[in-house]
Parts: structure tokens; sequence; C-alpha cells
């Protein structure tokens, strides 16, 4: 039974990539809900500010705070159900993944907070227009980024709304900027997150 | 060199080892999907999954989503360990040293 250094290889080569592939399965997998649930808040906060772009601030802040309560309540989710089937007995010193989430989501969200309202000032004045095709960018290039680890269909969907974006801000005539980002930029995070699920 | 683990040395069970080993620690992988990552026909993996159960190395759980059946598989603590095992051994028979297994062994295993 026992392997040549060739074969030893060629099993580690193996392992590695499967390893790597059921990663990517889990990890699309887990950004699926997300991706829905950031497509429908796009659809209504764009369509909202359509008719009434003078109250786009008014508009987009509930819009935001729901939107960051639901991700913090799947991803805490998701960590309590992992935390339920991890043996506590037999690693007693693993910290528990809740813990993870509370301080990481908290880290990313101050984060983007801090570099978005950092740009718009070093930028201003800046329209209502130019700040709604900003931070979809600033989205598409985090999962372009992401997708450099964890899956192409991450870079996908960030290259669509980047592409979907800068069509829509510079081919469109400013009025129906909105309407465009509501249904094909929240429309296009749907389908991505719809995509992801069918993995 | 030592003789390596019987039950993971089997092609498709060390795949599906490799494949529950990529997933974070306490995560679960429903049966389809994994059927997919390892492009493996449902009696084949079924079978080993039993082996690798019985073994201890995984957790099999059945239940129902909604209206249909669902069998979702992880990784216990003995399979990470053996499987972290199996790597030191593939790794001894690299550097053409037995005794370097044991020594990688903790490092992998997390």
């Amino acid at each position: 039974m026992t392997l040549s250094p060739n074969e030893a290889a060629d099993a580690l080569r193996d392992m590695a990539a499967i390893e790597t592939r059921s990663r990517r399965v889990y990890g699309y997998r887990e950004a699926s809900p997300h991706l829905i649930l950031w497509g429908i808040l796009w659809w209504a906060g764009y369509g909202l500010s359509e008719p009434w772009p003078h109250r786009a601030l008014a508009i987009w802040i509930p819009i935001v705070v729901i939107g960051l309560a639901a991700t913090f309540a799947i991803s805490l989710s998701n960590a309590r159900r992992r935390d339920a089937h991890v043996d506590r007995v037999a690693d007693p010193k693993r910290r528990p993944e809740v813990a993870r989430v509370r301080w990481g989501f908290l880290g990313m969200v101050l984060t983007a907070f801090a570099f978005i309202a950092a740009t718009l000032a070093v930028m201003a004045p800046v329209t209502s227009r130019q700040v709604g095709a900003f931070i979809p960018l600033v989205v598409a290039a985090s999962y372009a980024v992401v997708g450099l680890w964890q899956g192409l269909r991450f870079i996908v969907a960030g290259v669509v709304i980047a592409g979907l974006t800068l069509g829509g801000f510079f081919l469109l005539a400013p009025a129906h900027f909105a309407l465009w980002m509501a249904g094909v930029g929240g429309g296009g995070l749907i389908l991505a997150g719809c995509w992801f699920r069918g993995v | 060199m030592e003789q390596p683990d019987a039950v993971i040395h089997q092609p498709l069970r060390l795949k599906i080892m490799a494949a529950l080993r990529g997933l974070p620690r306490g995560e679960r992988l429903e049966f389809v999907r994994l059927r997919a990552v390892l492009n493996a026909t449902e009696g084949n993996l079924g079978a080993h999954l039993g082996t690798l159960e019985k073994a201890g190395y995984i957790k099999v759980e059945k239940d129902f989503n909604g209206k249909k059946p669902r069998t979702r598989v992880s990784l216990t603590d003995a399979g990470r360990r053996a499987y972290a095992d199996y790597v030191a051994y593939l790794r001894a028979i690299l550097d053409g040293d037995g005794a370097a297994a044991a020594s990688r062994r903790s490092r992998y295993a997390d």
C-alpha cells in the first residue's frame, strides 16, 4: 500500500484542488442571500430615488440601516450554526465564530463607511448621481478582489455590476440613471445571488 | 515508514475528506453539493460515506428542508485528525523521511 513520491505528490495536489473547490462552493452559498438582500434594497433605494431625487438621503439611510441589520443577522445565524456543531471538549481554546462575526462585521462596516466618507469629502462637491455610481463601483471592486481568492463567480459579478454602473452613468440621460440602477443594478445583484445559490 | 490509514487511502474517500476539510470547522455540506464537487455517482458516494461514518470520521445528518429530504455531511474532530495524519504521511513520502510525519501532523491540523 506504499505510494511512490510521484503518487504522493499527485494525491496532495488533488486534495488541495478539491479543498479549494469545496471552499468556493461554500463561499458562493454563504454569499448568495447577501447578494439577493442587497439587490432588493438597491432596487427599492434607486427605485424610490427616481421620483424623489431630492429625498435620496432620507430614502437611503433607513434602507442602509435595514440592510446592515439584516446582513448582520444572517452572518450571526450562520456563525451560531457552525458553533453548534463544533466539539468544544475536543477544542476548548477555539474562539467562537459568533465573536469573530461580531467584531469582523463592526470592523468591515466602519472601514467601508470611513473609506466612502473620506473619498466623497476629498472629491466634494459631488452630485447624488456621482454618489449613486461611486458606491456600486466600490461594491463591484470588492467583489472582484474577493473573487481572486474565492472564485470566478465573484469576479464576474463585480465586472458586470461595474460595467452596468458605468454604462448607465456615461451613456444614459442623467434623469434615468436611478431607474437604470434600480433595474439592472438591483436586478443584477438578485440574479447573481440566484446564480451563486445554484452551484 | 508507517502504513497509511486504510479507510482514507481509498481515492474517493480521500476526496470526500478533502472536500469536507475545505469547509470551516463545524460546517456541513449537502449531499448533492458534495456529489457535484467530487463529480461522483450517488450510489458510489453513499457507500463510501457509510464507510467513513462507521470509522467515526464524518457525521451524516438526515432531515427535511420543508418537504424535501436533505442529507448533510460534516467532518468530525477524529476525521480532521485522521486527514491531517494522512497529509503528514504523504509529505513524509515526498521528503523521503517517515519520521517527519509526526512533526508535521500538528501543524496541519489547524
